[in-house]
């Protein structure tokens, strides 16, 4: 997280190459290997997050978490449509899209990632006060304009920025972070070279002054211990990027 | 949509509460559970698998493929779930996409393991034929037949019974091809190789429902739900897979407390499969 007292206002990402030199796979036994961007393995990455990026929307976000780039725009609640049956508590309806430049391959994510749309949805519900708008609907659109690595986590958090920023009532906001395992290792907000390799992921997204969990996700083999290991890490992390996202809407949107 | 008056909801909680469900069990009872093996002929392996009134029906084919190209080793499992509006109503046209994709990117994640392959419930290297050339593609479809709850347990149940059930042809691969040819094979009518089915998971629900958290949950008790967490547990009582469902959120302590509870459970529910598995084997 940023050391210095205010969030900076820019924030220069290291450029990235088009062809940059293959990272060496992991396995078990080097247990001494530095992490891609030399991080600490219980480190995250500098992030960013700014509000009110788009005009037209009723609210919106940005978040910069080294290469990984979503936008996130909310819009309404607007009335749902005639088709729906009535329901005295609002509905949420998310989409994630990735661009066709966001992946190392050319439209390798879905322009409509279904998976990571009900992830979302399952993530933020809890933390929305659906029954402040009943009969309507608040669309979350977010896009995911460079992919690299933990980007469900980063839309989530980004995502429950653009809902407070667009005045939705919420419990509290909602930070997600999440840890790689690799071979007997844990590192935290993993980047695409570790997913790749990852041979299990846990994903946990807290609302930080509530301390509950709204969704947490394990693939992979784990031991119970290390399930536990693993959320601790995550909670941890979730509770210090939850004052990261405080902040960023603390600061009065300028130009 | 199960609709419920206010006494009945009373009623529901207030035997929760006192460990008395409203069909008598306790609250980490199951409901009896009924597999039959071999339901579909065409297919390589199927299931079909009761738990009260949910029933479901697993199939599994096999057939030839190219494995991909960034894991030339391995082959190819994909997981379908289909809701059939023969089940309920509301499933019909695009009404029961959400929750079949809901559930097959559960049974993805409980069975196929991290993106290396580590932890995979199916060994995908066994599927292998010629390496880089050629594999099996495993396709396994779920269809829910009737829905009273607690469906990603019972699909988890009737894919693990349909895969013991499965047999994958024997093939002699003629002459080894090189360079770019495809190899030649002769895929046996009569020699079947039986699939392993020794590190598929079971997946147990924990349903909150007020206070308590319940397994295997009918739709009466899903419709007054806070919250479930679907877990996932191989024979190692190795957690392979865990999701989160419903609107409240969950303190950490209560998840560690049901992981703990569902490993318990999972020992029970993997002998009863276990048992009920071989029998129907016996039976066909």
């Amino acid at each position: 997280m940023g050391s210095s007292g205010k969030p900076p206002s820019t924030y220069t990402p290291a450029p990235t190459r088009g062809s940059r030199p293959k990272k060496p796979v992991f396995t078990d036994s080097d247990v001494d290997w530095e992490r891609p961007d030399g991080r600490g393995f219980h480190e995250c990455r500098p992030a960013l997050f700014k509000t009110g990026l788009v005009k037209a929307a009723a609210g919106s976000a940005y978040a910069e978490l080294g290469n990984t780039k979503v936008i996130v725009s909310v819009f309404g609640p607007r009335e749902s449509k005639k088709a729906m049956l009535y329901s005295d508590v609002g509905r949420l309806n998310c989409n994630v899209s990735y661009t066709t430049f966001a992946t190392p391959i050319r439209g390798q994510g879905a322009s409509d990632h279904k998976e990571f749309s009900s992830m979302l949805h399952k993530a933020l519900e809890g933390a929305v006060m659906l029954e402040t708008f009943p009969k309507s609907t608040v669309d979350v659109f977010a896009l995911v304009m460079e992919s690299g690595g933990s980007d469900l986590p980063a839309v989530i958090s980004c995502a429950s920025v653009a809902l407070a920023d667009a005045g939705i009532m919420m419990y509290d906001l909602v930070a997600g972070v999440s840890v790689s395992c690799l071979g007997t290792n844990l590192v935290i907000d993993p980047v695409s070279e570790e997913e790749s390799f990852q041979d299990g992921s846990l994903m946990v997204t807290l609302m930080p002054s509530r301390y509950e969990v709204t969704q947490l996700t394990v693939t992979g083999e784990w031991s119970a211990s290390k399930v536990n290991e693993g959320m601790q890490l995550c909670l941890d992390a979730c509770s210090k990027l939850g004052e990261v996202l405080r902040s960023c809407l603390k600061v009065p949107a300028s130009d | 949509m199960v609709g419920l008056s206010a006494g009945e909801k009373n009623f529901l909680q207030g035997g929760i509460d006192q460990d008395l469900r409203s069909d008598g069990r306790n609250r980490n009872t199951h409901r009896p559970i009924s597999v039959e093996t071999g339901v579909i002929p065409q297919a390589n392996g199927s299931a079909r698998v009761r738990m009260g009134a949910t029933e479901v029906i697993a199939s599994v084919k096999a057939e030839l493929g190219r494995p991909a190209a960034l894991q030339p080793d391995k082959g190819k499992v994909a997981i379908f779930v289909d809701c059939s509006p023969v089940a309920n109503p509301v499933f019909e046209g695009r009404g029961g996409e959400e929750l079949s994709l809901e559930l097959s990117v559960a049974l993805q994640q409980c069975l196929l393991g991290g993106k290396s392959g580590a932890g995979a419930g199916i060994d995908l290297s066994s599927l292998m034929v010629v390496e880089g050339k050629l594999c099996w593609d495993l396709y396994i479809d779920g269809l829910v037949v009737s829905s009273d709850g607690n469906l990603l347990d019972a699909l988890g149940a009737s894919i693990m019974a349909a895969l013991s059930n499965t047999g994958i042809p024997r093939v002699q691969v003629a002459a080894a091809a090189s360079g770019d040819e495809e190899p030649e094979v002769d895929i046996s009518d009569e020699e079947y190789l039986q699939f392993d089915t020794s590190g598929v998971p079971v997946i147990v629900t924990l349903t909150k429902v007020g206070r308590h958290y319940i397994v295997d949950a009918t739709s009466e008790e899903e419709s007054q739900m806070t919250s479930a967490v679907s877990i996932s547990i191989n024979r190692k009582g190795h957690i392979c897979g865990l999701t989160k469902r419903g609107s409240s959120g969950l303190d950490s302590s209560i998840i560690s407390d049901m992981i703990s509870v569902a490993q318990h459970i999972s020992v029970q529910l993997i002998n009863k499969l276990d048992s009920e598995i071989s029998a129907a084997e016996a039976d066909e």
